[in-house]
């Protein structure tokens, strides 16, 4: 056990550090008393542990340590990228989870409450700052409001008696509300529209005498007015010209004009005048006698705020500039300040420039107000002529598609023209054909006779469509125009045809192969064609041939009658179908005939017996057996992956538990 | 450790931003300490400090035992250290020291010099276990549980730590007397 004496260090230093229990410090004390050698360290460990004290006091980080580290730190870690871990790691939470479904649902049923209607807040808001408007001119405000519109709308009477009423009619603000404006922002707009509305005679009586009210000063506000204007005229060529003269009795002049020529003959265009802005309620005016007015849009923007703030900004500038110039002249320092100075200076500069032409722009736009008219003459919309536009579709059924395609085709002319002609032959054999042509209107008639009468006309349809030409509508003096006919031709063998009538029968025989070799005869006799022939015994002797076959219907009759030569007729179905719609020439349309000529077999099957059944057992017992095999495969092929992957795993653990085991 | 502290651990480990921030808040002069004992260069430390604490929250998940976050966070600040102290291994370590903070006298400057040569000398755990006293005036059993020590083995280090140095002054410190 080691003593006092031989830890000394650790005791006077822990004893310094005020880290000794009273009994320890006692023992320790009573030591120092027997031993100099170790009071002399004592003295030593107590300088030393001064000098400590003062040299690391030094080192320590300053107090702003802890905030330099968050600064670091969050420069370092954005908040964002941390929101996201945030979220994720709280949604391991239970509570969270659950918290965070509650939300899902409660936002779906605000988002419901949303979209169902119930637009509490932002009406609310709009009602409260008009409020505040009305608040910052109780008296003035709804008067002058109707004296405007009023003024608008009903100055054709007006104008023209008293010009100087309507230089007033939209005074700007007066200044409370000028105050708040320009607290909330740099300009301001202030908009009336007018689109040819009646407001009551009344309502304008009395806002007229609140329009002799003088205007606020003018003198320092810089106010840019624009008006766009609608109008409906009789003849462009006739109002420019009055526009012209209005511009220059008012001071103004046009800045540019551009008109358009439509289809139907009207002209439609814009002309862009610039006048005096104290003018311009009188221009205005002017301009409304000269047709109908369809919309009116009169701005004026308030650019007072932003103008001083530049002109102050560019005063404070070409101080700036001067203190760099008179620095560059006195060139002391280094190159490089200089060079500094010399960059600073040209970036004043070219701010300077730029307030310049800010302030210009202002100053043309506040000096002219610039007045668009749109000017569109009546009836603008009417067409300028109609088109007949004929489409005629006609499905063909022809014995030679071929050779009715080439005819066809050899109606092309001038007047007729063939725009697309294709001949289809498919894999089957099938021939089918199609041709569009355009046909001139006075020919139309006869090439669709002629082509009907190439073959069974199957469908025919025409479509009559009358477009109006460069507008909409009705015209009284529009002239009508035929246009091309087209014509689509469908052109399928008769083959395709649908039958118009469907008969089915069986005939028992003896001799089959021999019955059938007649009945082809007959039918071919009867102006029949066979569509198709199939023969087939089978093992108990029983024999059946089925012949399909198409004949004319005024054929059928005879054809039917032949056939109870051939054996007993058994099973006859007729179906027929009639369009009553459609006019069909029946004695050529076609008649499908379905026959089946058989025998009748062995009584007794083969495949019957005690030895078949027993055969029949065997095999069925051998395939149920592979079967059975299959599907042990397929289910060893599934789980044998499964199993090894576990055994592995099972070895693997129990290897580490082993070997924890013998470590400790 | 008390229920809230451990809470707040919890927290940060989860991703709590503002737990972690006010761990920053706490710890940040602890980890300096340690950084400081390494490298006895107070920049070096500082930077070692804020890679630590970024680095802390980055792989804040690895730490299963919220009661083993701030001993987590020492030792990687600790590693930190070690790498930068390596990193700069090329420039002799007298360079460094032999900077001055800011002008003092001569013989104070000679003997600054001694104690950061006696300093330097030292074994690392000893420094880091000065600079933790010195700087933040923990008690022992902090210190100890700050650098992962058993408990009283402190004593001991500490006692080693000032008894070498001692002997290493002793004729500046006889000259103080």
């Amino acid at each position: 056990m080691a003593t006092i004496h031989d830890e000394i260090d650790a005791w006077l230093t822990a004893d310094l550090h005020g880290e000794l229990s009273n009994t320890e410090q006692s023992a320790l004390h009573a030591h120092l008393l027997d031993c100099t050698a170790c009071r002399k360290t004592h003295q030593e460990i107590k300088t030393m542990n001064k000098i400590l004290e003062e040299t690391l006091a030094q080192q320590k980080p300053d107090p702003a340590f802890e905030q330099r580290m968050l600064g670091g730190f969050r420069n370092r870690v954005p908040q964002r990228s941390g929101l996201v871990k945030l979220l994720v790691d709280l949604m391991r939470l239970r509570a969270v989870q659950i918290t965070a479904v509650a939300a899902v649902l409660l936002g779906l049923v605000q988002i419901g409450r949303m979209i169902t209607g119930e637009p509490a807040t932002a009406p609310r808001e709009r009602e409260r700052y008009v409020g505040e408007q009305f608040a910052a001119q109780p008296s003035q405000f709804p008067a002058s409001r109707a004296a405007q519109s009023g003024a608008l709308a009903k100055s054709d009477e007006v104008a023209a008696g008293r010009p100087q009423d309507l230089a007033l009619k939209e005074p700007p603000p007066p200044a409370p509300a000028q105050s708040k404006d320009e607290g909330r922002g740099g300009a301001e707009v202030e908009r009336t529209i007018v689109t040819g509305s009646n407001i009551p005679t009344a309502a304008e009586e009395a806002a007229q005498a609140q329009v002799h009210e003088p205007a606020p000063a003018l003198a320092n506000r810089k106010l840019i007015r624009n008006a766009t204007v609608e109008l409906e005229i009789v003849s462009f060529d006739a109002a420019v010209p009055k526009i012209t003269a209005f511009a220059s009795e008012e001071h103004g002049y046009i800045a540019t004009t551009d008109s358009e020529k439509q289809a139907n003959g009207k002209l439609r265009g814009q002309v862009v005048v610039k006048v005096l802005p104290e003018n311009l309620d009188r221009f205005l005016q002017k301009i409304r006698s000269l047709g109908e007015l369809k919309n009116q849009t009169l701005g004026t923007e308030d650019v007072t705020k932003a103008y001083f703030d530049t002109d102050a900004r560019l005063k404070n500038a070409h101080v700036m500039e001067q203190r760099l110039i008179d620095m560059l002249k006195t060139k002391t320092g280094k190159v490089s300040d200089l060079l500094q100075v010399e960059k600073e200076l040209g970036r004043v500069r070219e701010e300077i420039e730029k307030m310049q032409g800010e302030l210009k722009y202002w100053d043309s736009q506040v000096q002219f107000a610039t007045v668009t008219i749109s000017l569109a003459e009546k009836d603008m919309e009417e067409p300028a002529a109609f088109l007949l536009k004929e489409r005629a579709q006609l499905a063909l059924y022809a014995p030679d598609v071929e050779k009715i395609y080439n005819e066809i085709k050899s109606l092309a002319s001038p007047k007729v023209q063939i725009t697309n002609a294709q001949l289809n032959h498919d894999y089957s054999g099938r021939v089918s054909a199609q041709v569009s042509m355009l046909i001139a209107p006075e020919e139309s008639d006869g090439v669709i006779g002629r082509v009907k009468a190439f073959g069974r006309v199957e469908n025919f349809q025409t479509q009559v469509q009358r477009i109006a030409q460069g507008g909409t509508g009705i015209s009284e003096n529009a002239r009508t125009k035929r246009d091309k006919v087209e014509l689509n031709i469908a052109i399928s063998r008769e083959e395709q045809e649908q039958a118009f009538q469907q008969t089915s029968l069986r005939i028992r025989t003896s001799s089959v192969n021999e019955k059938a070799k007649e009945l082809r005869a007959v039918a071919e006799k009867q102006g029949g064609r066979i569509r198709s022939s199939t023969f087939s015994s089978d093992p108990n002797g029983r024999e059946v041939a089925s012949v399909s076959l198409r004949v004319p219907v005024k054929n059928y009759p005879a054809l039917m009658q032949s056939l109870d030569s051939l054996g007993k007729v058994e099973n006859v179905s007729v179906q027929r179908q009639d369009r009553t719609d459609a006019q069909i020439d029946e004695a050529n349309a076609p008649a499908d005939v379905s026959i089946q000529v058989y025998s009748q077999g062995n009584i007794v099957t083969e495949d019957s017996g005690l030895l078949a059944t027993l055969r029949r057992t065997l095999a069925q017992s051998a395939g149920a057996i592979m079967w059975s095999l299959r599907m042990i495969g397929v289910a060893v092929a599934f789980l044998a992956p499964w199993v090894i992957a576990l055994v592995a795993l099972v070895w693997i653990a129990r290897r580490v538990i082993r070997a924890r085991q013998s470590r400790s | 450790m008390d229920p809230s502290e451990r809470e707040q651990y919890q927290a940060a480990i989860h991703g709590d931003r503002e737990a972690f921030e006010m761990i920053i808040r706490t710890h940040s002069r602890t980890l300096f300490a340690i950084a400081y004992g390494i490298l006895q260069n107070r920049e070096e430390a500082e930077d070692v400090v804020q890679d630590s604490l970024v680095k802390a929250w980055k792989t804040r998940w690895r730490v299963r035992d919220p009661e083993k976050f701030p001993a987590w966070l020492a030792t990687i600040t600790r590693h930190r250290a070690h790498d930068t102290f390596r990193r700069r291994r090329t420039v002799p370590l007298s360079e460094q020291l032999a900077e001055p903070v800011d002008p003092v006298p001569a013989d104070t400057a000679a003997l600054d010099q001694q104690l950061n040569s006696a300093l330097a000398a030292l074994p690392e755990l000893h420094r880091t276990a000065l600079t933790l006293r010195y700087f933040e005036e923990m008690d022992y059993r902090t210190i100890e549980n700050t650098l992962g020590l058993t408990n009283g083995a402190l004593r001991g280090i500490l006692g080693r730590a000032l008894g070498s140095m001692r002997k290493q002054l002793r004729p500046a410190l006889a000259s103080m007397d």
